[in-house]
């Protein structure tokens, strides 16, 4: 199956085909040469079966996010909706003021949803929400999502949220990661508090001092 | 005439001095590291161990530069981040060779310090670099005017996994060139827990595991592939997702654990993949020693940064991106 290739991640190619009528995503995790070829197999095999079993979850959360039509376990390949839109990366980028920052809010509340469903994204970075043309948000990139969330895993995605206003949206990170932290506290269906302690115990772990 | 700069480390269990000119030449580079009988490294022990032998180490360095100390143009000491009394000794050092040469005094962050000396090595403009030692270990790339942190270790550090399961095992200190040596013989992959969270990554879990596996008596040979193979393809992955996010066309290995050839194999598999020139700094640059630091303050100087000795307090959590990068160009 051959498309137009609109991302060519470390992970993963991912191209856009129409088929069956459909605008559909063709996301193939490819060799990765420099692995142990035991640790790559596995890594392929887990992260296929883990985005496609967590694709179908989030959605009966009510988190906008591609439906599954097909996996290919050979190629390690999973066709899916392709969203149209934009990355909030890009969006950010473009207007961090205002829009910006609401659209983090809505963003905080979106990975709130997920961890009142027991779900930790993995990856939660700003390239992994799309925005579509109605102001919508579309979460994608699964294959490191994981069930049976505890503090320490939700602590950890919201470390990787921090982290990812500070390397790619240094300018505004403080009022943009607050604006999130708002939509988070909002829609979270219990207390931040430890949550958010936790998350600052993370960021301290693994330095020397 | 090129400036002469005496740069001295000593953030955690090495004390070093060295000699740098400003157009990068490296006089001399002398260190000396603690090895504990048994145990880790205990920061008091650390400090005394600076403030016993540090004198002799900076003569020694001075004399291998071939100067005399009225030469020295610059004093550069590592700041932070480190163990806090680590830092008093060798600021203590620092301050009073500044004041008794009359010389300015620059505190230098260490962990930029370790991508400084590399990019000199390297000759690289704007490379990710993966430092990788037994305090830090660290994705950086160049951002907006700071070096900033885009992914890192959750819990412990890579070297630091590899010197407690070394010890586990019965290696001396430090393991990991054993632990290197050992996993040539090794042929059998036990599965080890892989934890990659976005580009950051944990090594306590495989540890745990490891020493499950010495415990069941598995074949030390392979027990150390398995943890190479494992630990080193985690740090790869988050260089590769640093990679493909900054979209930079450098990588460079720095950092204690740079000394591991498997390690540097992979990166450079990783570098390959996205067509980016790779470079490890040479073994003599890759620890914690006084080259990187007397360079770096060299570097600092020249853009105006100094310090005065009644505020040079030492900065045992400085953080890599807590620091304007004044010397180079705002990419």
């Amino acid at each position: 199956m051959n498309g137009e290739v609109i991302a060519l991640g470390a992970e993963s190619i991912i191209s856009h085909i129409e088929k069956w009528g459909l605008d559909l995503a063709v996301k193939t995790r490819q060799k990765k040469p420099y692995l142990l070829p035991d640790i790559d197999e596995n890594l392929r095999n887990t992260r296929i079966s883990r985005e496609c079993k967590l694709l179908i979850a989030v959605r009966t959360l009510g988190i906008l996010s591609p439906s599954v039509y097909a996996i290919d376990y050979l190629s390690k390949s999973i066709i899916m909706d392709y969203i149209a839109g934009e990355q909030l990366k890009v969006i950010i980028s473009k207007e961090p003021v205002n829009r910006g920052k609401v659209l983090c809010q809505k963003f905080g509340g979106i990975l709130a949803k997920l961890h009142n469903g027991g779900i930790v994204h993995g990856d939660p970075t700003t390239s992994n929400v799309i925005v579509d043309n109605e102001e919508n948000l579309w979460l994608i990139d699964f294959g490191l999502a994981e069930m049976n969330a505890t503090i320490e895993m939700k602590g950890v995605d919201l470390h990787l949220v921090r982290r990812a206003f500070e390397t790619t949206h240094w300018n505004y990170q403080g009022p943009l990661f607050d604006a999130f932290i708002e939509g988070y506290t909002t829609n979270l269906n219990e207390s931040t508090e430890e949550i958010l302690e936790r998350m600052n115990e993370i960021r301290e772990r693994g330095r020397y001092h | 005439m090129p400036l002469n700069c005496l740069g001295v480390e000593g953030t955690a269990h090495s004390f070093g001095a060295g000699v740098v000119t400003s157009d990068g030449k490296v006089l001399s580079n002398i260190w000396d590291m603690l090895s504990p009988s048994e145990g880790g490294i205990h920061p008091r022990e650390a400090s005394r161990h600076h403030s016993e032998i540090g004198p002799g180490i900076i003569k020694n360095a001075i004399e291998e530069a071939g100067i005399s100390p009225s030469r020295i143009d610059l004093i550069s000491f590592s700041q932070g981040p480190g163990l806090g009394p680590c830092l008093r000794a060798t600021a203590t050092i620092a301050r009073t060779l500044a004041m008794s040469l009359d010389v300015p005094l620059v505190g230098v962050n260490h962990c930029v310090a370790h991508i400084e000396i590399g990019r000199l090595e390297s000759k690289f403009k704007d490379p990710v670099t993966v430092y990788v030692s037994g305090g830090n270990s660290q994705i950086i790339a160049f951002a907006g005017g700071r070096y900033r942190t885009f992914g890192e270790t959750l819990d412990i550090a890579l070297g630091n996994m590899l010197d407690v399961f070394g010890r586990y095992a019965g290696f001396p200190f430090p393991a990991g060139p054993i632990i290197e040596r050992t996993a040539k013989e090794g042929a059998h992959y036990y599965p080890l827990p892989y934890s990659v969270k976005g580009m950051d990554l944990s090594y306590s879990g495989m540890l745990t595991a490891a020493k499950k596996l010495y415990d069941d008596n598995t074949r030390l040979e392979d027990i150390c592939f398995s943890i190479q193979e494992t630990a080193f393809g985690m740090i790869a992955e988050i260089a590769e997702r640093a990679i493909a996010h900054t979209k930079k066309n450098e990588l460079l290995l720095t950092g204690g654990v740079a000394r591991n050839s498997r390690l540097t194999e992979i990166l450079e598999g990783v570098a390959n993949r996205h067509n980016c020139t790779f470079h490890r700094v040479s073994p003599s640059l890759a620890g914690d020693q006084g080259a990187m630091i007397a360079w770096t303050g060299i570097l600092q100087y020249n853009a105006g940064n100094t310090l005065k000795v009644e505020e040079s307090y030492v900065l045992p959590k400085w953080r890599t991106d807590e620091q304007d990068i004044i010397w180079r160009d705002n990419l």
